[in-house]
């Protein structure tokens, strides 16, 4: 009997086991990842005919058509802008185009919740521009603003990976069918775009389900969605209506995730090499200046304008003393909570990406995937599901800094994760082995010869996890223990009381931090 | 670049570690569904005087609701509620705790339970506030029914019914007008606001720059709007005062002990605090409230409470109707519906 469980556990990992440390310690990780949202669905499917009927009879037609309505027009928007965006500073003789490369990103850094609050200063019906005849035209707090506040900031996901991919597409095909004859319109149309597509699905798919996923913004600019259709219900603490809501949410994302990479197989391009030879510049002619206008109103209002905004009522704010002790106190309680969360999630995510890599098995693959869902799913659900596991299994950590730190943990990993799965990709397995066959132990291969090689992409995966917990809203609104305010609920209760005077140098503070690690994130594409 | 961000993490290990290390025992834990701005002067005098740490979780409501759900693992010490039916929901519940406090027992018993478990601190009047600049008194709806009439489509504010001022508020119609009537003015009222907002700061200062003609709020939100520098050409009716008139709503605010405090003699420090006379001027002349304290002095537009008619519910009996009438708003779509 021995020999044959041996003999399994030989085959489930292709002749090639773990340590069981290493093997424990991931899947307690990856359990631990996936538990609370595992909750919410049971939660959910076992709500009862009655509440999903009434859910259904009244509440969820409406919900679909605004979550699916808004994502669709904010993924389409973002598209169309990115792609030109790109295509603009990448291909042509578009003035500055160096600057721009950087200078287009930095939305990115800007949560859009802080967004949506400088555009109500702004736009809204007491703003600066209220006064202006046909203001009262547009209202910010209508579905065509939440989809441009929210297109204004996203679009940079399509424009990032866009732009990467077209520095590395070969200028070949472009100038063979210039050669054929094409017009440069089609060649742009027919040839660069269809080669894109990889690109702007991935980019797109990444909007989309941010659009699915955010509160912040949506709730502020006074719009519903699922997302705070479940975060009332969660306040009123109607968790089965939360959790059934939840389900729908989360399936509709799993879909989109699905649908992306069904679409994407048979559709593979492959550059050659050789033919990455800088081409020349395309020269835009008569549409220089109309297109340098563009770029830079592009710009403006998603960089420019949210900055002097924040600038403006951060100055009135300091010169009327908001910089006070309490201030210091929320800040304390914000780099605590992020820093205690990065740093939880750089020692765990190495053991899991090591697993994968150099173990692979069905196990730590699914392992992986699992550490997954937290990351796919919108805050409130995995803030619904951590109430749900504390109440009932650990009711003394319930209401503690602890989990919320969790929260941060189980949202933010995967982007720890990745940073280690890129930088362990580059160790070779063979350095390891002859660390191994010199007579080291394998956890002093780790900490001797791995560790050391891949402690700058730890690093900047902490750092990633850091900024993300610094921004987070909603889980930390749902989850923050008495007392202990974070500079983005700061924002959050201040500017919801019209006091953006209180609430500009905290939203200022987390734009400024976020900044830091986007050298690596431009660097990743 | 390492070097900073090794520092950071350094950092945020120190202060993490700091901030683990607090002690417990002089601390209050106040739950608030009052707007912080009401309750922080309160708390940070109280921590002053006492050296007692007051943590304030400002939420809304729906804190309610976490207070029941929290019952087997009591988190908060004092609930500082907008709405007397909350409080004596939650009585009801065995959720708080006796007070024999004689500065509870000072307070008129319309506005306190009788085992000083929850007492009110101010009173707050229902009323319309209507920009001046956009309509004239005579012009304005008279009573609460007339928001039903379709004229005023897309032209005034409410907050949602999740907020605890509206619960309170369509408890007492409730009482006064029974289910069916009570369903239909909300179904109504829902469809003929021109935006149902969470809170009723939004409603002021939309008024007041004249974003929407009128808005149901309470009457101390008009006495703060009329303080405002700019905005401030607002007005304010007392609803239903005809001959046949029901009369508007007066509701307390107040705090609650909480069973099972994990804090009850601070807790207890805290009523007592809030009740004194020097607390009670600040509800009257920073929030431009009605305290119910007798004898504090209140600001000069603060209608008194004797020269307007009201409705005869008692706070108590709201206690016992407060789920029906969560259950009510739910059923219209009023709850979070915050966008049109």
């Amino acid at each position: 009997m021995p020999r044959t469980v041996s003999a399994y556990w030989l085959k489930l990992w292709r002749g090639n086991p773990p340590g069981i440390f290493l093997a424990l310690l991931s899947l307690v990780v990856g359990c631990a990842m996936f538990i609370p949202v595992l909750y919410v669905f049971v939660r959910g499917l076992q709500g009862g005919t009655a509440s999903w009927m009434r859910l259904m009879d009244t509440r969820i037609p409406i919900l679909l058509q605004r979550s699916l309505g808004l994502a669709l027009v904010v993924t389409v928007l973002g598209v169309v802008i990115g792609v030109a965006a790109a295509w603009l500073v990448v291909r042509t003789d578009l003035p500055g185009k160096r600057a721009w490369q950087w200078l287009l990103a930095l939305p990115m850094v800007i949560p859009p919740y802080i967004g949506a609050i400088t555009y109500i200063i702004i736009f809204g019906p007491r703003g600066w521009l209220h006064n202006l005849p046909g203001a009262h035209l547009f209202s910010i707090y209508s579905f065509g603003g939440v989809a441009l506040v929210l297109t204004t900031f996203t679009y940079p996901y399509v424009y990032l990976i866009c732009s990467a991919s077209l520095k590395r597409m070969s200028r070949s095909y472009e100038e063979a069918a210039q050669a054929a004859g094409f017009s440069r319109g089609a060649v742009a149309l027919r040839v660069v775009l269809p080669m894109l597509r990889p690109a702007i699905g991935a980019g797109a798919l990444l909007i989309a389900l941010y659009v699915l996923s955010d509160f912040g913004a949506i709730s502020i600019l006074r719009y519903n969605t699922f997302t705070t259709a479940i975060y009332y219900q969660m306040g009123s603490f109607d968790h089965k209506a939360a959790s059934i809501l939840s389900v729908i949410l989360v399936l509709i994302s799993l879909t989109l995730i699905w649908l992306e990479t069904k679409t994407r197989q048979g559709q593979k391009f492959y550059v050659t090499k050789g033919g990455l030879a800088r081409g020349a510049e395309i020269p835009l002619g008569i549409c220089k200046w109309p297109s340098f206008i563009f770029i830079f109103m592009l710009f403006a209002v998603s960089v420019l304008l949210p900055l002097g905004v924040l600038g403006y009522w951060s100055y009135t704010g300091i010169v009327r003393g908001a910089l006070d002790q309490r201030f210091f106190g929320f800040a304390l309680n914000s780099l605590s909570t992020a820093g205690i969360a990065s740093i939880l999630s750089m020692t765990f995510a190495l053991p899991v990406v090591y697993l994968k890599l150099r173990h692979p098995s069905i196990v730590s693959y699914s392992l992986d995937k699992m550490a997954y869902a937290g990351y796919a799913l919108p805050g409130v659900v995995v803030a619904l599901g951590l109430v749900f596991v504390f109440s009932n299994y650990l009711p003394f950590l319930y209401g503690s800094m602890a989990m919320l730190i969790i929260s941060y943990v189980v949202r933010f990993l995967p982007q720890n994760m990745q940073a280690v799965e890129a930088s362990l990709n580059l160790v070779s397995p063979r350095i390891e082995e002859a660390g191994r066959s010199l007579g080291l132990p394998p956890w002093q291969t780790l900490f001797k010869i791995t560790l050391p090689v891949v402690a700058p992409g730890i690093l900047a995966g902490g750092a990633f996890v850091f900024v993300s917990a610094l921004k987070e809203l909603p889980a930390t609104l749902l989850l923050r223990p008495p007392g202990l305010d974070t500079l983005a609920v700061r924002v959050w209760i201040e500017a919801g009381e019209g006091f953006y005077h209180a609430a500009a140098p905290a939203a200022l503070i987390i734009i400024l931090i976020s900044i830091l690690p986007l050298k690596w994130m431009l660097s990743k594409y | 670049m390492k070097k900073v961000i090794l520092t950071f993490f350094a950092i945020a290990i120190f202060v993490a570690a700091l901030s683990g290390c607090s002690a417990k025992p002089g601390e209050l834990v106040v739950y608030s569904a009052r707007n912080e701005s009401f309750v922080l002067p309160l708390t940070t005098a109280f921590e002053q005087q006492t050296g007692i740490k007051v943590r304030l979780l400002t939420g809304n409501e729906a804190l309610v609701n976490k207070l029941g759900e929290e019952k087997n693992n009591v988190q908060a010490d004092i609930f500082f509620s907008n709405d007397a039916g909350a409080m004596e929901f939650l009585r009801l519940q065995g959720l708080l705790q006796a007070n024999k406090s004689p500065a509870v027992a000072a307070i008129d018993p319309l506005y306190r339970s009788d085992d000083g478990s929850w007492v009110g601190l101010s009173a707050r009047t229902r009323v319309l506030i209507y920009n001046t600049d956009l309509i004239s008194e005579e012009n304005m709806p008279k009573s609460l029914w007339e928001l039903t009439d379709p004229k005023w489509e897309g032209q005034f504010m409410i907050t949602r019914g999740g907020n605890g001022s509206m619960v309170a508020h369509v408890a007492a119609l409730r009482v006064a007008w029974g289910d069916e009537r009570t369903t239909e003015w909300l179904t109504k009222v829902r469809a003929n606001a021109g935006v149902i907002v969470s809170g009723h700061t939004d409603i002021r200062r939309a008024v007041g720059s004249g974003e929407y003609k009128f808005g149901l709020v309470n009457n101390y939100y008009y006495h703060l709007q009329l303080a405002e520098d700019k905005d401030n050409n607002v007005g304010a009716i007392y609803p239903d005062q005809g001959a046949d008139g029901m009369g508007a709503f007066v509701n307390a605010a107040g705090v609650a002990l909480i069973k099972g405090a994990p804090n009850s003699s601070n807790a207890k420090k805290f009523v007592d605090f809030l009740l004194q006379p020097e607390q009670q001027r600040m509800f009257a002349f920073n929030n431009k409230e009605v305290p119910l304290v007798p004898g504090v002095e209140t600001v000069s537009e603060a209608k008194r409470i004797d020269e307007y008619k009201v409705m005869s519910v008692r706070l108590q009996d709201i206690g016992a109707v407060w789920a029906d009438v969560k259950a009510l708003i739910e059923a219209a779509g009023l709850d979070w519906d915050l966008s049109k």
